[in-house]
């Protein structure tokens, strides 16, 4: 038996196949695109981009848990394990509600995705509400919330983000919920597009995927994490539960 | 003896080639032509690192491309029979590993969209992956001990699979 022409056929097989494969990925579209420097569901260090100032709230301080410092040497020296992962501890850490149930009934109000901004942070109408009943949580990169959770921020007009694929998000989102799919190619730059808003990183933002098992909106919840967003939210019941309830959706490229 | 013939007879082995090859061209172009879904599959097993993930899934679907048009075509069959050897064994290990670990995934095989299906049924379905690898790899063994029994014949002379 000749194994080194074997050897040889079989490292040819793989040589072609990993030229085809980066060819192809050069040639896809952004949303077919694999990112080959992502290290997927890994938790990246906090870090401050350098490009646009994280801005922060005047009214931070108001709220107990976000009375720290958003200074980077700060927080990117956490003291439990469950922060050094971004992984909260447990979902029990969701706040509690209460204020008033809100029905389910459709919300009025569509969360306005803002236009960036160099002078001021960006603070959406009814975040500072929001972010009384869902305080900032610096040390896990998300807190589970439920569906009449998610309904009551979506009528303050809090910010949603939809982490399932955007072929999917365009056959039907939550109205105003922006395109984040954490498995296509640019993510990375959504992120730090949305950092480079200026946003208030202790305003509540929804991350939603597809419900049941997964995992999407967690992982983008932890990309956003890393880029100080110290209030995401993770609608666990997703789309199929928000429509389940008699919520709106809308369908289309567009928010 | 019969049965030795049978199972090395060229109407047998050029079918059970070309069927293999065919399924892994099948298995490989869902893949190729949504790599992020092929993606999320492979890190669903939990297997490798977060850093691999991406090169895996945009290099094994044309792994399986090449080695099943390799098969399908007569070119370096005996290379690419064992490739797909190799492929099935990792297959079968990585669906068994999440079966002991009661992570109920979906394959990915064939399809790369997320199916809404129940925890039991996705359990269930890895079952009937690993069953109809195991399947695959007979095919293979059949393509080898086909190939064996052409160099018995040929008293040791370096011999492909008969066409």
């Amino acid at each position: 038996m000749n194994y080194r022409r074997h050897i040889v056929e079989a490292l040819t097989l793989v040589a072609a196949a990993a030229l085809c494969a980066t060819v192809a990925n050069g040639l896809a579209s952004r949303e077919r695109k694999l990112s080959l420097a992502a290290s997927v569901g890994v938790v990246s260090p906090r870090k401050e981009l350098t490009a646009a100032p994280r801005s922060t709230s005047s009214t931070a301080a108001e709220v107990p848990a976000s009375s720290d410092s958003m200074n980077p040497a700060v927080s990117s020296t956490p003291t439990s394990s469950s922060s050094q992962s971004g992984i909260p501890a447990t979902v029990s850490d969701v706040p509690p509600a209460p204020g008033p149930k809100p029905s389910a009934s459709s919300p009025a109000a569509t969360p306005s995705p803002t236009t960036p901004s160099t002078t001021s942070p960006v603070i959406p109408a009814g975040s500072e509400n929001a972010k009384v009943r869902f305080p900032p949580h610096k040390d896990v990169a998300y807190v589970e919330i439920d569906g009449p959770q998610a309904e009551w921020l979506y009528k303050k007009g809090v910010l949603f983000l939809d982490a399932r694929r955007t072929s999917v998000y365009e056959a039907g989102h939550i109205p105003g919920a922006l395109p984040f799919s954490v498995w296509e190619s640019d993510i990375d730059q959504k992120t730090e597009a949305l950092y480079g808003e200026g946003r208030d990183g202790e305003a509540p933002v929804v991350a939603y995927c597809s419900g049941g098992d997964c995992e999407d909106s967690h992982m983008l919840a932890q990309k956003l994490w890393g880029l100080f967003f110290n209030n995401v939210l993770v609608y666990k019941g997703g789309f199929p539960e928000w429509t389940g309830r008699g919520n709106p959706s809308k369908s289309g490229p567009q928010p | 003896m019969t049965v030795a013939r049978f199972l090395s007879h060229p109407w047998l082995t050029i079918r059970m080639q070309l069927a293999l090859g065919v399924i892994f061209i099948a298995a490989a172009l869902p893949k190729i032509v949504d790599p992020p879904s092929f993606a999320h599959m492979v890190y669903n097993y939990r297997l490798l690192p977060g850093a691999a993930i991406n090169l895996f899934a945009l290099i094994l679907p044309w792994i399986e491309l090449l080695t099943g048009l390799c098969l399908a075509l007569g070119i370096w069959k005996r290379t690419a029979v064992f490739i797909v050897a190799a492929m099935l064994i990792v297959f079968i290990a990585g669906i068994s590993i999440n079966l002991a670990r009661g992570n109920a995934i979906d394959c990915g095989c064939f399809d790369v969209s997320v199916a809404a299906r129940t925890r039991e049924q996705r359990l269930d379905d890895m079952k009937f992956v690993i069953a109809r690898d195991l399947g695959l790899l007979l095919m293979v063994g059949q393509l080898l001990f086909a190939e064996g029994m052409q160099r018995e014949f040929s008293q040791g002379n370096d011999v492909s699979l008969p066409i």
